[in-house]
């Protein structure tokens, strides 16, 4: 045994009176722990990133199945044929002749809902007018609600298109194919759902007048007309994109707002059908799958990986996921909705977007109208709301998933690192290393020092932490105002001002008389503080919205870590002010998205940034500049 | 800076919280009130009151008669009304909860004050109860003024209060012994020097017995009062008292109980009902015994037991224990791991209403989400209940850094 370990045991083990050993073990075991918590915080926090880089690799991952027995996909007989392919197309041609004049939405909608009342399916309009802080959007939605022949109409399943595409060209086969499949479905009776088809006017707009509206809220931006007709409550959605003239492979987007996800057995049986029943290969967005075109995948790898690495298949592999990995991300960690369906996520309906990929070929409207007709058939064979499979997952290839305790940990243990330093902080601003002796005069070199218990006094760093989180609520309300979006220029500078700098000064204009040896500095106290509350922040975030909190914990790990005086601490709190608040001179676009997303659609992401993320950097900010 | 402005500063700032615009939801969250607490079933209660329904005939009123009588003679139950009820029964229970401090340091007025009202005030597992107008803020309140009476040595309206309290919570029983024992004693602190009870058995049973008369006989105009109020009919005892038993509503509350009485089998019940009610009493003894020295510290104990393991929990439970935490300094120094009690408070206070929230709302989790959140904050409770008897003891044994350690036996 190593004579360390040796040395441990027997400082554990003692001798002599029982209780003195025990003492001595106590004593001895917090040694230990004492002397290992900066390797262990290390440890962790370099796990926590090595596991965020083996996420994509092959070492995790399984293949996705069905979960829920009732769906049985795939397993019907189709019977949408060419006769309802050429009515698609007759739709599809009066639509380009609307497109043709630079029809405008209120024009489409009309047309839309007269023909499925031709169609005997009930239809209607609905006007809606949407206040933001640039400019108002206005739009009609049309849409027709098919009762369900076999029951009483209590749940209800959606086909929407949007008419704007997420491509931003027109989505007018999207829209022809819910006509015609209104027409097609309308000849069966075998629906136990009703089915509402919607045809949201814009992109997102659209589909959030009508939701909310359907489901009976209000919100104060949106002004729009009640809905005439009713169903109940619905449980799936399909929403088709389909931009181009004909298209390759259907691709599935499935996130939500604010990282919310539909139950994976949805994907998995649309995956299924369209394989098998439309001879249509699936793709996670619109990536390729590998393998799928060689040259390809070798596009998509960094320039910088050896030329000997770019043939192995795990390189490749690893690649391919960490691409849909970080799509995902991008969606997720922003809160945004990746499609029309992702808005429906909020009133409880699993839904996804089916893209048809812009192609020369080889399918169009008769694959694509047997895939929606099959799923339709699983999706009604429902009893109960999806809720067998997973609701947490990360879709890293097409039928390949990770299970949340396989890619959970890490961002839970860099919070961990976070924690374990905060606590670190925190025992550290108990003791104060002291000259022995009991007065100044009679201590004498040789002696050595002593270590002193310190006061903590937690108030004022409490209070930091209290205004920088107020701080950052302000700073929400001006980036939010219409007045910081009519000046952008002038208001920039204002901003950090106000969110960074002036926080800054406040902090070290306050002033503290009692001695270092008797009460821990504020600084020490801020900085435990900060890290500990860094970490609840991310540990609790990751079961809601897995890459919020992986981004977070990229972001926070180390710098909230390494924050404190030192030498170069102006640097450093310089350093903190671009990580903080860079986002506002760098990513102009971006905060404009987020901040219509909060208005128009309620996604939290731009008022946890500024009241949760930004003052969080301007705590350690405060901890590295004060000098007390 | 003048107490009085200090006080009055929090109370207008509670009361301009009372009034904002807040969501509907707070109203409803099942973090805020329960099913013997909510305003909504209260409303239910004296609407189908006034309309000459026996309200304890259904299963959604489990009030006591006595706020039934009170809200549909005295005070109707309007929101702003409410809203003003609430915040000035709030700023009653941090006006006592001063009081007892000013007497337990036996000072006219300290720098503290102003700190201990904020920390009652403004401590959110208080005031979002009292803001979702849950009838926990009332029960709270009762309980200080009545312990600020004991502490005064006021036997008489401390009594009746505490006698009001039981009434409206059974499960509050569990601090008649300390408070009686308060009564006889006195609130400074005696941490620092443990002594036996000064009174011996006879004079306790003198001093006790014409106290415990008090109670019953209040107790006994209680309920007869009430039983007048359902016109004679007796059911209300098992719909209001008998909840705190038979545990007969099952809606997801932060306590420990439901969850575990949701996946019981019929059979099991009766026994598991018993052990869970005993459970809540065996403390008190111990508990009164061990801080016989201190009985304030005692009551302090038990709002702790009470927090952690009441049959129907809010917010406001733990509130009142971690807010009563202000009365008593010397024991900070003692404490253990109050780092990690407030790191587990954290983690707790946040998770239950995410939970609740992707269970109930977003549809995405279950109902063992939420039983696992309500887990870490009955953990964050009992950690700060054993640390507090942790302190309590060991700041009798005051010990410099250096060759002496304490340890447990």
């Amino acid at each position: 045994m190593p004579p360390r370990i040796v040395e441990i045991i027997r400082g554990m083990r003692g001798g002599g009176d029982r209780n003195v050993a025990r003492l001595r073990r106590k004593r001895a075991i917090t040694h230990l722990c004492w002397k290992s918590w900066p390797i262990l915080s290390l440890t962790l926090l370099v796990t926590g990133y090595a596991w965020m880089l083996t996420i994509p690799s092959t070492l995790h991952g399984q293949k996705t199945y069905i979960d829920e027995n009732a769906l049985q996909p795939s397993q019907v007989t189709t019977y949408w044929g060419w006769t309802d392919v050429h009515r698609t197309d007759g739709y599809l041609d009066a639509l380009e002749a609307l497109r043709d004049r630079n029809a405008s939405g209120n024009e489409y909608a009309n047309y839309i809902s007269t023909e499925f009342r031709k169609l005997g399916v009930p239809a209607a309009t609905q006007n809606y007018q949407i206040l933001t802080s640039s400019e108002p959007l206005n739009g009609t939605n049309a849409f027709a609600i098919l009762s369900a022949p076999r029951a009483s109409g209590a749940e209800a399943m959606i086909v929407s298109a949007s008419r704007i595409s997420m491509d931003g060209h027109l989505n007018l086969r999207g829209i022809s194919t819910v006509l015609s499949l209104a027409a097609f479905l309308k000849g069966y009776s075998l629906w136990a759902k009703d089915l509402i088809f919607i045809v949201s006017d814009g992109y997102l707009d659209g589909m959030q007048a009508w939701l909310t509206a359907y489901h009976g809220l209000s919100q104060s931006n949106i002004i729009s007309e009640p809905l005439t007709l009713s169903s109940g409550s619905i449980w799936t959605a399909l929403n088709i994109d389909y931009p181009g003239h004909s298209f390759s492979h259907l691709g599935i987007f499935f996130e939500g707002l604010n990282g919310r996800l539909p139950n994976q057995d949805l994907l998995n049986s649309f995956q299924k059908i369209s394989l098998y029943t439309g001879g249509v290969p699936v793709t996670v967005y619109d990536h390729y799958e590998r393998g799928e075109f060689p040259d390809r995948d070798l596009a998509d790898i960094p320039w910088w990986v050896p030329h000997a690495a770019m043939n192995i298949e795990a390189v490749k592999e690893y690649v391919y996921r960490a691409k849909n990995i970080m799509r995902h991300v991008g969606y997720q960690a922003r809160g945004r909705a990746s499609g029309v369906h992702g808005l429906m996520h909020q009133f409880r309906i699993d839904a996804f977007t089916m893209f048809a990929i812009p192609s020369a070929g080889p399918h169009g409207f008769h694959a694509l109208g047997r895939v929606l007709e099959s799923t339709l058939r699983t999706t009604n064979n429902l009893l109960e709301r999806l809720h067998a499979s997973f609701f947490f997952y990360l879709l890293v290839g097409t039928t390949t998933f990770m299970k949340i305790g396989s890619y959970l940990p890490a961002p839970v243990l860099v919070s961990t690192a976070m924690l374990f330093s905060g606590l670190g902080e925190w025992a550290r601003a108990r003791w104060a290393e002291e000259p022995v002796g009991p007065d100044e005069k009679e201590r004498e070199p040789g002696l050595g020092t002593q270590w002193v218990q310190r006061k903590r006094p937690v108030l004022p760093a409490i209070l930091f932490v209290i205004g920088t989180h107020l701080n950052g609520v302000l700073l929400f309300c001006l980036i939010a105002s219409p007045w910081a979006s009519r000046n952008k220029i002038f208001t920039y500078p204002f901003l950090v001002a106000q969110a960074f700098l002036f926080p800054l000064l406040l902090s070290l204009a306050t002033t503290k008389t009692s001695s270092p040896s008797t009460t821990a500095p504020t600084y020490q106290i801020l900085k435990s503080i900060n890290l500990c509350l860094a970490s609840t922040v991310i540990s609790i975030t990751s079961v809601l919205n897995f890459s919020l909190a992986a981004t977070l914990a990229i972001l926070l790990g180390p710098p909230l870590i390494w924050s404190g005086p030192g030498k170069y601490r102006h640097i450093k709190a310089a350093g903190y002010c671009v990580l903080g608040l860079g986002w506002l001179l760098l990513l102009p676009q971006e905060v404009q998205k987020a901040l219509w997303n909060w208005e128009v659609l309620g996604v939290w992401f731009a008022p946890f940034v500024c009241t949760v993320y930004v003052p969080l950097v301007v705590q350690a900010a405060i901890a590295t500049v004060l000098i007390h | 800076m003048d107490f009085h402005y200090t006080f009055s500063a929090l109370v207008a700032a509670r009361a301009l919280l009372a009034f904002a615009p807040l969501p509907d939801a707070l109203k409803y969250s099942q973090q805020l009130s329960s099913p013997l607490t909510s305003y909504a079933r209260l409303k239910e209660g004296v609407y189908l009151f006034s309309h000459g329904i026996d309200p304890y005939s259904g299963g959604l009123f489990r009030h006591s008669p006595l706020l039934l009588s009170a809200f549909t003679t005295l005070l109707p139950l309007k929101d702003p009304i409410s809203k003003l009820l609430w915040t000035a029964c709030d700023a009653a229970a941090a006006w006592s909860l001063v009081k007892i401090w000013r007497l337990r340091q036996r000072v006219g007025k300290s720098s503290r004050d102003g700190l201990i009202a904020a920390l009652y005030l403004l401590n959110p597992y208080l005031f979002l109860p009292s803001l979702a107008l849950s009838t926990s803020s009332l029960e709270n309140t009762a309980l200080l003024v009545a312990v600020a009476f004991a502490c005064e040595r006021r036997s008489s309206a401390s009594i009746l209060l505490l006698a009001i309290l039981t009434h409206l919570s059974f499960s509050s029983i569990i601090y008649i012994l300390p408070i009686f024992l308060l009564l006889t004693s006195s609130p400074v602190s005696n941490l620092a020097s443990p002594r036996p009870f000064a009174l011996d058995f006879k004079g306790l049973r003198k001093a006790v017995l014409p106290l415990v008369g008090e109670y019953f006989a209040y107790t006994t105009v209680l309920t007869a009062a009430s039983t007048l109020v359902c016109g004679g009919s007796r059911a209300w005892v098992e719909k209001t008292w008998g909840s705190f038993f038979l545990l007969p509503d099952l809606t997801p509350n932060p306590g420990l109980w439901w969850y575990f009485f949701t996946e019981m089998f019929d059979h099991f019940r009766p026994f598991f009902l018993m052990v869970f009610s005993l459970h809540l009493l065996i403390y008190v003894l111990p508990i009164t015994i061990k801080f016989q020295h201190d009985l304030l510290y005692a009551t302090f104990l038990m709002a702790g037991v009470s927090a952690t393991f009441k049959p129907y929990p809010t917010l406001s439970d733990p509130g009142l224990f971690l807010s009563l935490w202000s009365l008593f300094p010397e024991t900070y120094s003692y404490l253990r791991h109050p780092i990690v009690t407030a790191l587990i408070h954290l983690h707790g206070s946040l998770l239950l209403p995410l939970f609740n929230h992707l269970w109930l709302a977003t549809g995405t989790g279950n109902a063992n989400f939420f039983y696992a959140s309500t887990l870490v904050f009955g953990i964050a409770n009992g950690a700060g209940l054993i640390d507090a008897i942790w302190a309590g003891l060991a700041t009798a044994i005051p010990v410099k850094d250096g060759d002496w350690d304490v340890g447990q036996e």
